[in-house]
């Protein structure tokens, strides 16, 4: 029977834990960022190197190096920003660390900004997490109060604000240089790379943008040690992560796990099964852009590597699950309205494409699909694949093509009676 | 230099320049529409997606990559007409057109739109989109541009010309996704005075001239290289006729005067060039208070015979130009007045001028003087002041023979009245004014677009002006009506072309020390001193 | 425009940020809140003098995000999720239901100003569907009871909702 790992969330599990200031240091909190502030910041960057931490955003870039990159004496602020535009449907991780664990993030920020000189970080939280976000403010008020923020925090000689920004609505914002375009106050577009934000980030000065959920990590890696962190996963896939679990299962919810333990056994144990004992038709393992599997392709380790094999992806450990009562076809064309509604439109394939394949799929729907119609909608779904200047144009292409790939009998029986 | 290689072809690049450039300065155009060296790079339209199977580090890209965002690298291995870069090309085509209307029949557009030859190029031919398109309706965005969304491909060069050339940021993009559109500030009208410039850098027909909207097909267009004489800044412009109409001007790349601009003023100046009934189209003289209708040669003898009577001293004549005339003109005006008047006073107006400088290069372009010519009129040593004391001085002497070019000094009554008590006042010019009530000889010049010439503008930049339509048959150039007059006066002009003509400028003024049509060329070059 | 309480409020914004252009998107937050929950054109061009930007900048911004509104919004405003983890769940029952109970079709504000309905993508909450955000409050796992006791509420106005505020409205202790 497969159970949670408890690191990031072994105080949420606690009965009667509120996560606020005074409950976080009874049980620990903040003693890694004082000792954090006794170590060189150098050390710090190397110190997560070594441990091999993967943003947990998506993309599973090492986050060490991610911060190794920053442009160094450039004479400009150096920024760590904090995507908390969770918008990937199927990912809902980071809004039950802001409501429920915001001191541990906010110590891992506070590491993070001081391991790369950031004296005012940005937390980019989407505009629907109203709750949240009162929430975090309420936290880093708390840390305020107490200096753990300020002009000289806990006690060191570190500057360090931070300050919330809200976003107002936008998926694409998750992608980190729409995010910093967004924060800039422009539209959330993506940039054309390079320059790397690591070079030229927020106001053209270097950033690093990072997950709420990689910088909650942070705070066991510099207690516990780099080694410790490591061997929490197989190798190349450090530490526990949060996985969000939606759809048609017993028990939906957030759940701390090891990498590499075996999906499936996500889905029976952690998750209690299908709903209402239906059989499985299907999962989508790691949010609504990752190519989904059929139920005979679940039985692999749950990291980045076993998936990528599987020719998926765990993108932000988003699994979400569908039984045999779902109208494939109705769910792909409800995913490729999704990323029409989200494309920021300024790149052709994508503006075009997905408008286009939502209009085929809607077709299908509407029970008036023909098989030229299918292939063209493979055609141009492909097309969108590899040519556009941001993921999102994969992001609608992948699940577009593994649905057709995995599931052509759905599609079929929604021809129209006619052909 | 570094080096890379595109189909083979081996191409130098500046560090830091990206492949479209560098392939532009070799001569090969990788297609493309979001790109325009003028303004930033944004890399969205994806047409000029390039294979680069070499990264200049042994490495292949791992997919395409638009060649207008990527460095170019030493030793980098650039593919553009693989099977893979065609295969792009044709999707970014197909998906362009999705929403494109095909209504090239009535678009201004057509026959000069990159989106039709692309299609016609790098396009499948075929289209499988079975839904309505998206549909605007179309209006006027400013006082010189019509706005036609269906038409917009959102490469967005309009917003990034208002944003960061013109900087009055009166265009924008607004909501996003496929319902992603280009305006004004809640539909307000533009204001900024290079609109032209919009339609010049939209790929489609979704911004075009109002002044030519359903006037003429583009194709139709013949192009004359030549410069525009609306001010001292000489945009290199392109004058656009058809059967020897002018429909419009367009500016022509030099990025030592107009870039790639030109301003809303000097494109409306086409108009000048249309039927004007206003033009005197032959040779007359006055009779008895008339002014008659005479040949070429009837005029030319009755001015000889005329100036003999009269025998002025050399300080009894006197020649006024304006400051259109060409270096050429006023050079020979000026050897006539010496050669067969012994006299040196020629004059034009010296006007105080302003130049209104921004952080924006392009305002640059608009200046208040008004003047093509003023600065040869200088190095050809015209005389000038900026109260006109000099000519004054001249007038209130005796004075029996004037000779007018142009249209000088017409917003001073007191020069004309002082002048309208010579003997003899010899016009040359196109438009009866207020000399030409005076003038006992007209003599029927050409316009800017009929005749060829050299300017000076306000930079000491000579540039060529060449001739675009025909001229009416009775008129002759300025600078042949000139040498013709000398040579009747029994001097010697031996001159067949203008060009021979710059050429004696070339031979005998410092300023222009050495100059040829052939050096000046199609893009101009600087006084030898200044 | 700026009330004097919500000049002090953006003026705090302001203060947040390195240059004003920045604040663009919490000023336009706060810019809606006290316009009654919409924009129009007036207080584009104010947001533009506050925050320094050309108003065109403005107007590309605020219809690029789809939390800003150009029409007035009803006193309650139900956004319910159809999305991915919510259709499985039953999204658009929810939605059909609560269309069909107020008369109202998504995307429309009723007549007499009480309720407008707004279909929305993810709303970040999948494990909790299908969700429904009443003005800023969530309300998970709905049923079509559980919609109807809320909408019952709602209609008697003896719903309490949260005070709508936003992080950066208070100014820090710091």
């Amino acid at each position: 029977m497969l159970e949670e790992t408890l690191v990031l969330f072994k105080n949420v599990r606690q009965p009667g834990y509120s996560g606020d200031l005074a409950s976080y240091q009874s049980s620990g909190g903040y003693s890694a960022l004082k000792k954090a502030l006794k170590m060189k910041p150098e050390e710090i960057v190397n110190t997560v190197k070594e441990s091999n931490l993967r943003g947990r955003g998506g993309a599973g870039f090492p986050t060490g190096l991610k911060w190794s990159f920053m442009a160094k004496g450039t004479g400009k602020p150096s920024y760590l920003v904090i995507n908390a535009d969770e918008g990937e449907p199927g990912t809902f991780k980071d809004r039950e660390i802001m409501l429920k664990e915001p001191h541990m993030f906010l110590e891992g920020y506070m590491i993070g900004c001081y391991a790369i000189g950031c004296h005012h970080g940005y937390i980019y939280v989407r505009g629907e997490f109203v709750p949240a976000m009162q929430r975090l403010q309420e936290a880093i008020d708390e840390c305020y109060q107490s200096g753990l923020l300020g002009d000289k925090i806990a006690g060191s000689d570190f500057k360090l604000d931070i300050t919330l920004h809200p976003g107002a609505g936008a998926y694409i914002c998750g992608e980190e240089t729409a995010l910093l375009d967004s924060l800039e106050g422009r539209r959330g577009q993506p940039r054309t790379k390079p320059p790397f934000p690591a070079v030229a980030g927020f106001n053209g000065c270097p950033t690093s943008v990072n997950n709420v959920e990689t910088l909650m990590n942070v705070p066991s890696i510099i207690n516990d040690g780099a080694e410790a962190f490591k061997e929490l996963g197989p190798p190349n896939n450090a530490g526990t992560h949060l996985v969000s679990l939606s759809g048609h299962v017993n028990n939906p919810g957030v759940y701390e796990l090891k990498m590499g333990v075996n999906l499936k056994d996500i889905i029976y144990d952690i998750g209690g099964g299908i709903l209402g004992g239906k059989e499985l038709k299907g999962v989508i393992p790691g949010g609504s852009s990752t190519p989904v599997l059929r139920p005979d392709e679940i039985d692999i380790p749950y990291d980045f590597d076993s998936l990528a094999k599987a020719k998926s992806m765990m993108g932000s450990s988003a699994i979400i699950v569908f039984n045999e009562d779902t109208d494939v076809v109705k769910f792909l064309y409800r995913i490729v309205k999704f990323y029409n509604h989200e494309s920021c439109g300024q790149c052709t394939p994508c503006r075009e494409g997905t408008n286009w394949s939502r209009l085929m799929l809607r077709q299908f729907v509407q029970q008036q699909g023909t098989p030229q119609q299918l292939k063209r909608l493979y055609r141009v779904g492909g097309n969108m694949m590899g040519t556009t200047l941001c993921p999102l144009g994969d992001a609608c292409a992948m699940p577009l093509r593994a649905f057709l790939e995995k599931y052509p009998e759905e599609f079929q029986a929604h021809f129209a009676e006619a052909s | 230099m570094p080096t890379f290689y595109l189909d083979d072809q081996a191409i130098e690049f500046e560090p830091g320049e990206k492949i479209i450039a560098a392939a532009k300065r070799a001569g090969i155009d990788i297609p493309h529409y979001c790109y325009h060296p003028a303004l930033s790079v944004v890399a969205t339209c994806r047409m000029c997606l390039v294979d680069i199977v070499d990264m200049g580090n042994g490495r292949p890209a791992p997919k395409l990559m638009t060649s207008c965002s990527t460095d170019a690298a030493e030793g980098m291995k650039i593919l553009s007409q693989n099977e893979k870069v065609v295969e792009g090309r044709e999707l970014v085509m197909e998906f362009l057109l999705v929403n494109h209307p095909l209504d090239c029949p009535i678009c201004d557009q057509a026959g000069e739109c990159t989106l039709q030859d692309f299609s016609f190029e790098y396009g499948s031919g075929n289209s499988e989109m079975e839904y309505s398109k998206r549909v605007y309706g179309w209006r006027d965005i400013g006082t010189f541009v019509t706005l036609e969304r269906n038409r917009c491909i959102h490469c967005t060069r309009c917003d990034r010309f208002t944003r960061e050339i013109t900087g009055t940021n009166e265009f924008g993009v607004f909501n996003r996704g496929h319902q992603l559109t280009v305006d004004t500030f809640t539909d307000q009208p533009m204001t900024n005075k290079f609109q032209g410039n919009m339609a010049d850098i939209c790929p489609v027909g979704c911004i075009t001239e109002r002044e030519f909207r359903f006037k003429k097909r583009a194709w139709k267009l013949k192009k004359t290289n030549s410069i525009c004489n609306r001010c001292s800044t000489g945009c290199n412009i392109t004058v656009e006729e058809d059967k020897n109409k002018v429909f419009r001007f367009k500016p022509r790349e030099n990025q030592e005067v107009n870039q790639w601009w030109m301003c809303d003023d000097g494109r409306i100046s086409y108009r000048d060039y249309g039927k004007n009934k206003n033009r005197f189209l032959q040779p007359m003289g006055r009779v008895k208070g008339n002014l008659v209708k005479a040949s070429w040669d009837q005029i030319f003898e009755a001015l000889k015979s005329r100036i003999a009577d009269l025998s002025p001293n050399p300080n009894e004549v006197v020649a006024l130009s304006d400051n259109f005339a060409s270096n050429e003109e006023l050079f020979l005006l000026k050897k006539m007045l010496a050669d067969v008047f012994d006299s040196d006073k020629i004059f034009f107006p010296l006007r105080a001028w302003s130049q209104h400088e921004t952080a924006y290069p392009i305002d640059s372009l608009i200046t208040t003087d008004k003047s093509p010519n003023r600065a040869g009129a200088i190095a050809l040593g015209l005389l000038g002041d900026e109260d006109d004391a000099k000519l004054k001085e001249a007038l209130s002497e005796t004075v029996k023979i004037a000779f007018i070019l142009g249209n000088p000094f017409n917003e001073d009554n007191e020069i004309l009245e002082l002048l309208a008590k010579a003997e003899l006042i010899v016009y040359i010019g196109t438009e009866n004014n207020h000399w030409t009530e005076k003038a006992d000889v007209l003599l029927p010049g050409q316009t800017h677009v009929e005749k060829e010439g050299t300017f000076t503008n306000k930079n000491s930049r000579v540039q060529r002006s060449n001739i675009a339509v025909k001229a009416p048959k009775e008129t002759k150039p300025e600078w042949m009506i000139l040498t013709e007059l000398i040579q009747f006066m029994g001097k010697d002009a031996d001159f067949h072309t203008s060009r021979a003509v710059f050429e004696a400028i070339g031979a005998s003024n410092d300023h222009f020390k050495g100059m040829t049509f052939d050096s000046v060329g199609d893009l101009g070059s600087l006084l030898t001193s200044i | 425009m700026f009330s004097p309480e919500g000049q002090k409020k953006a003026e705090h914004i302001l203060s947040r940020y390195p240059i004003k252009m920045n604040a663009l998107l919490p000023i336009l937050h706060l810019a809606q809140r006290e316009n009654k929950g919409y924009l129009t054109p007036e207080w584009l061009e104010h947001v533009a003098e506050v925050c320094e930007v050309p108003a065109t900048h403005v107007e590309g911004v605020a219809t690029f995000y789809t939390m800003f509104k150009f029409r007035p919004l009803g006193k309650y405003h139900l956004q319910i999720c159809t999305n991915i983890a919510c259709g499985l769940c039953g999204g658009e029952k929810i939605l059909e239901h609560v269309e069909q109970r107020l008369d109202l079709h998504a995307g429309h504000t009723r007549e007499d100003g009480q309720f407008s309905i707004e279909e929305v993508e993810c709303l970040g909450a999948c494990g909790y569907g299908p969700v429904m955000i009443v003005n800023e409050e969530y309300h998970e796992r709905l049923t079509v009871e559980a919609t109807d006791k809320i909408i019952d509420e709602l209609e008697k106005n003896t719903k309490e909702l949260p005070e709508k505020i936003l992080p950066l409205d208070r100014p820090l202790t710091a």
